[in-house]
């Protein structure tokens, strides 16, 4: 809200410069945004209540008024805060009588259909009026505020809702069919033209003012364009009302339409104070438009507001602000705010609470109160006061801490992408979850429009853009919770996503040649295996999968025990190509749950063994279809209890070899616990050993 | 005599080492002198000749000279080595780059997150958690936000296509879920993705991070919420760092205030990153309204608690210098390697 200080000033004195009022209120929780200083030039007008001379600058403060302060929508508003603060006190201005016109009775009639949507309507009816410009300083000080001039009756309106907070509407009466006024629901079917020019649907839950037939304005909104204040307009019909806040609000989303009007309608205005404001208005009309005020004023009030009080106990206040205040301090501060004593005594004290304050309701508000107006700055400065709470658990953020240690200690550099992402990304990677996606009904755009089902789309995604923007490599993970349908139950779960791109195994002088498939799948899994590993998970085991988005062949789900809790793999070459990515890309996704829960076991310490080892080595020419898990497997079977560990270090595929053939170079480890193995026992186990792999599997020993 | 003979071996033997110009004759040089059936173990045949009360003293010095040599050689063995490679202390490259895989990193969000944490674990909050897709009522109505409070609104929340479920707007539905299960006193810390439906630009993201704190006691006042922000703040973002209040509006803190930190760049003074008012505005915080005590079962009569929220893209963007909040989703490798 803008606020021209020299408005201000009409209201309220202050002893103080310009930004240590706007300190004041900022401290005081009406927080002054910015302070701006307009005119200046010749062209500047004078204002008759500022301080300054004609053509000197104004300055308007822009004020941030929480919701729960409606009170303060106004300059008057403003002003009884100043004078708070300030000790001062708050000037209204002076309504004297006005009505010198025929009776009221015999010019309008105003029936209320929805009393609870309108509480209180009033309405005087001002003739003989002179359409004209309003005063220079009253256009000044809308402009200043933020409003355009129009005429001095509109304007008149204008004015007195930004002095005191209350919208006001006046029509052309000769436009009203019948010259009278109906407060009622919208008609299905009815339309109107509002002010803006735009043509409105109106429907049965929105309240309208209408004349004997038609709807004439929106409640609270917005005024129609048939009844419109014109320049040949001379007799006036003026409504000070009250609407009720969540009607006004609903009526305001369904049009699309906010206004001034609106804006304190929603938040609540006194309707104590409507019919006053009617009367200030009045006299603005008769002072500034040249009307006769009708005498006598419509004033349908069907609920008074009930008088409200609140009790507190002294050390309340104490308590919840730790605030060391006396009970005499309290006092003055209620009292400054308007909030009446009705009873003290040494525990508590009891206050009436002004109609303008209808956001104190309880001792807690009554706290802030005092707190705001005292000033915050003597909230003391605690020792913080450590101390663990009976049943805290600290498990859940440290192991979680750990596995995060984890990946950054394997290299991976953490991502993050939206939860909501795009239907056509998720179809390129796997168009069958379309059944399980949570899809939003109401998004802001269709990329953001379903709730991610996996972490890896976007990792690709990431991973493409890293490549478009030439970044050769990448070793990324993200940790992110994926959401979908599970049966009926929808499911949120974490998941840590890997994603590697690039010779990301390779040393610095070995980057040029080209990424090989099994070069890049045998990368992420040994990185999952590191990270496994460094979990203390090790019965775990790999089983081919069918995705959508990955290879047929090196793509494998993670197996713990049988359970799936992940999947590896390297991208399909369709996918890679729609981000013109030409070499493999691997990416794996993993069920946090999952590993937290069989990994970080705390592990029983095993001695080192202490007698020599003895290796054997072996070069197994197999049929290409034969796996390492199958050699190991012969190799488990049929070794004597000394073996200690089976290491592959060399494959190759060759000529020398044969096709179909590959080369598999295996050490084999041998020690016993009990004492040195002699080269005698060795040899014995690793005949044995060799002899079955001749004998299990199709092979050719080259050496050993 | 045979003392004599110690000094004898010892003194060849290290001319023998010196006199070693490559690998092969080294080795030599080691079997000849401390192999198991070299001439410096082989000094202890001797032992025998030796007076019972010079024995000891014998041995002590054969075991000397034995470690001694083997230091010695294990020198010379390291120095011709050098030699093999062919670098000489001149040629050997020492310029050239690096080989190691470097650690990896985690995204600014996560450290600020982690670092929030682990400050206020150390007054005994412990982590909570709730889901991102929330019950209306954990999200708004437990929270003091009552029908038709504009929060609500469908143009600025994400409902699901059921409506009593949402994306949270923020991370206090965690503190409802949270009392619901646990009775007071309780203290947490509550790290979250939120959402709001704000159209995406230079401040704002429809998907954000919160954390949120929440301290439910005996007599726990505005003084223990200063404190305890004052002691995060210095831990934070430096030893010198200051908090004020100004009041404020939340539905679900009463009082309720806004909580800015001293400026970390010009400590107070004014510059550019602060608008020069030397302060920032950090988190809304406040005491927790008896609405919300009501609505999961405390007796507000017994209890009292402050709760916080900060918004963590908020103070990564001021803390680090980012332009735009964008950047922090965009994953670029380069620009994720800063942090």
């Amino acid at each position: 809200m803008k606020l021209p200080v020299s408005w201000l000033k009409e209201y309220v004195d202050f002893d103080d410069t310009v930004q240590g009022l706007a300190d004041k209120l900022t401290f005081s929780g009406v927080e002054v945004e910015g302070i701006e200083t307009v005119g200046g030039d010749s062209a500047g007008r004078a204002d008759p209540c500022a301080d300054e001379g004609a053509g000197t600058p104004d300055t308007v403060l822009d004020l941030e008024i929480t919701p729960n302060r409606p009170d303060c929508l106004s300059v008057i508003g403003i002003a009884r805060e100043v004078a708070t603060l300030y000790g001062s006190a708050l000037k209204w201005p002076v309504v004297e009588r006005v009505e010198t016109g025929v009776p009221m009775d015999s010019l309008t009639r105003v029936e209320v259909e929805d009393p609870q949507g309108c509480p209180r309507y009033t309405a005087r009816v001002l003739q003989d009026v002179v359409i004209g410009p309003a005063p220079d300083w009253m256009q000044r000080r809308l402009t200043l505020a933020g409003i355009r001039p129009i005429n001095n009756v509109v304007d008149i309106t204008n004015y007195v809702m930004l002095e005191t907070g209350h919208p006001l509407h006046a029509f052309d009466q000769a436009l009203l069919q019948e010259g009278r006024v109906v407060v009622r629901r919208a008609r299905a079917g009815e339309t109107m033209l509002t002010l803006d020019g735009e043509e409105r649907d109106l429907s049965p839950e929105m309240l309208v003012i209408a004349d004997a037939e038609v709807p004439v304005a929106v409640a609270g909104v917005m005024g129609g364009a048939g009844s419109e204040i014109r320049a040949t307009t001379s007799q006036v019909v003026l409504e000070s009302a009250c609407f009720d806040p969540l009607l006004t609000r609903a009526t305001s989303r369904q049009l699309a339409l906010s206004t001034e009007s609106s804006y304190r309608f929603e938040r609540g205005v006194d309707a104590a104070t409507v019919e006053w404001t009617s009367r200030r208005a009045a006299q603005l009309m008769a002072e500034h438009a040249g009307a006769r005020v009708a005498s006598g004023v419509v004033d349908l009030y069907s609920a008074t507001v009930a008088e409200r009080t609140v009790t507190c106990r002294w050390e309340f206040v104490r308590d919840l602000t730790g605030m060391s205040i006396q009970n005499a301090e309290i006092e003055a501060i209620l009292s400054a705010l308007g909030l009446t004593s009705l009873a003290t005594d040494a525990d508590s004290f009891t206050v009436r609470i002004p109609t303008f304050r209808a956001d104190l309701e309880r001792d807690v508000d009554v706290v802030e109160e005092v707190a705001r107006i005292h000033g915050l700055d003597h909230v003391p400065t605690k020792a913080p006061r450590a101390e663990i709470v009976p049943g805290a658990d600290y498990t859940f953020h440290r192991s979680r801490a750990d596995l995060k240690a984890h990946l950054v200690g394997l290299g991976l550099r953490e991502i993050m992408n939206y939860s909501l992402t795009a239907p056509a990304l998720l179809d390129l990677l796997n168009p069958d979850d379309r059944e399980r996606r949570l899809v939003l009904p109401h998004p802001i755009s269709a990329d953001q429009s379903v709730l991610r089902p996996s972490l890896i789309p976007q990792m690709v995604e990431t991973i493409g853009r890293n490549h478009a923007r030439q970044i050769p490599e990448a070793l990324l993970f993200e940790w992110g919770r994926v959401y979908q349908w599970a049966g009926a139950e929808r499911q949120e779960t974490e998941r840590i996503c890997i994603g590697l791109m690039g010779p990301v195994g390779r040393g610095s002088f070995d980057k040029r040649s080209p990424v090989k498939p099994p070069e890049m799948f045998g990368w992420m899994k040994g990185l999952v295996s590191r990270l496994l590993e460094a979990l203390r998970i090790d019965a775990w085991s790999v089983g081919r999968l069918a995705h959508p988005g990955l290879e047929a062949g090196p793509s494998v789900e993670i197996l713990i025990g049988g359970e799936a809790i992940g999947v590896m793999g390297l991208l399909r070459g369709d996918v890679r190509r729609e981000y013109r990515l030409s070499e493999p890309v691997a990416v794996a996704e993993l069920d946090v749950e999952a590993l937290l829960q069989h990994g970080g076991r705390i592990q029983r310490a095993q001695d080192v063994p202490v007698y020599p080892a003895v290796v054997r080595d072996m070069a197994l020419v197999v049929d290409a279809d034969i796996l390492h898990a199958d050699i190991l497997r012969v190799i488990r079977a049929n070794a004597d209890q000394a073996l200690e560990q089976i290491q592959l270090f060399d494959i190759f595929e060759g000529e020398a070899i044969g096709k179909g053939r590959k080369s598999m170079a295996y050490s084999v480890t041998y020690r016993s616990p009990n004492g040195t193995l002699t080269d005698e026992d060795a040899n014995v186990y690793h005949q044995r050993v060799k002899d079955a792999v001749r004998r299990e599997l199709n092979v050719t020993i080259r050496e050993g | 005599m045979v003392m004599d003979q110690i000094e004898q071996i010892k003194e060849e033997a290290l001319a023998e080492l010196e006199a070693a110009r490559n690998a092969e004759a080294l080795e030599a040089v080691r079997v000849k002198y401390i192999s198991r059936k070299g001439l410096i173990p082989g000094l202890m045949k001797h032992l025998k000749e030796i007076l019972p009360e010079e024995k000891r003293a014998y041995g002590q010095k054969v075991n000397d000279l034995k470690s001694s040599f083997q230091t010695k050689l294990d020198e010379k063995q390291a120095v011709l080595q050098a030699q093999d490679t062919g670098a000489s202390a001149e040629t050997f490259d020492v310029t050239l780059p690096g080989e190691w895989r470097g650690v990896g990193s985690l995204h600014p969000i996560t450290q600020l997150t982690d670092r929030a944490i682990e400050i206020f674990q150390t007054l005994g909050f412990t982590v909570a958690s709730g889901p991102d897709i929330e019950t209306v009522f954990n999200n708004f109505d437990a929270l003091n936000h009552p029908p038709g409070h504009p929060a609500r609104d469908v143009k600025d929340t994400f409902y699901l296509d059921d409506p009593n479920l949402l994306l949270r707007t923020h991370t206090s539905p965690v503190q409802v879920r949270y009392m619901l299960s646990h009775p007071p006193p309780i203290r947490i810390i509550a790290p979250g993705r939120c959402y709001r439906r704000d159209t995406p630009d230079a401040t704002h993201s429809a998907n954000f991070h919160q954390i949120e704190g929440l301290y439910v006691g005996e007599k726990v006042s505005l003084a223990d919420l200063k404190g305890d922000l004052s002691h995060f703040a210095r831990e934070a973002m430096g030893t010198d760092t200051r908090v004020r209040f100004r009041p404020h509006f939340f539905p679900f803190t009463e009082p309720s205030v806004e909580v800015d930190f001293s400026c970390h760049v010009c400590h107070g003074n004014g510059c550019r990153v602060c608008k020069n008012s030397g302060w920032i505005e950090i988190a809304g915080a406040g005491m927790v309204d008896p609405n919300v005590f009501k609505a999961v079962g405390y007796d507000p009569d017994e209890v009292t608690g402050y709760a916080f929220g900060m918004g963590i893209e908020r103070i990564a963007m001021i803390l680090f210098g980012i332009t735009d909040i964008r950047h922090l989703y965009e994953n670029d490798v380069r620009y994720l390697a800063q942090f």
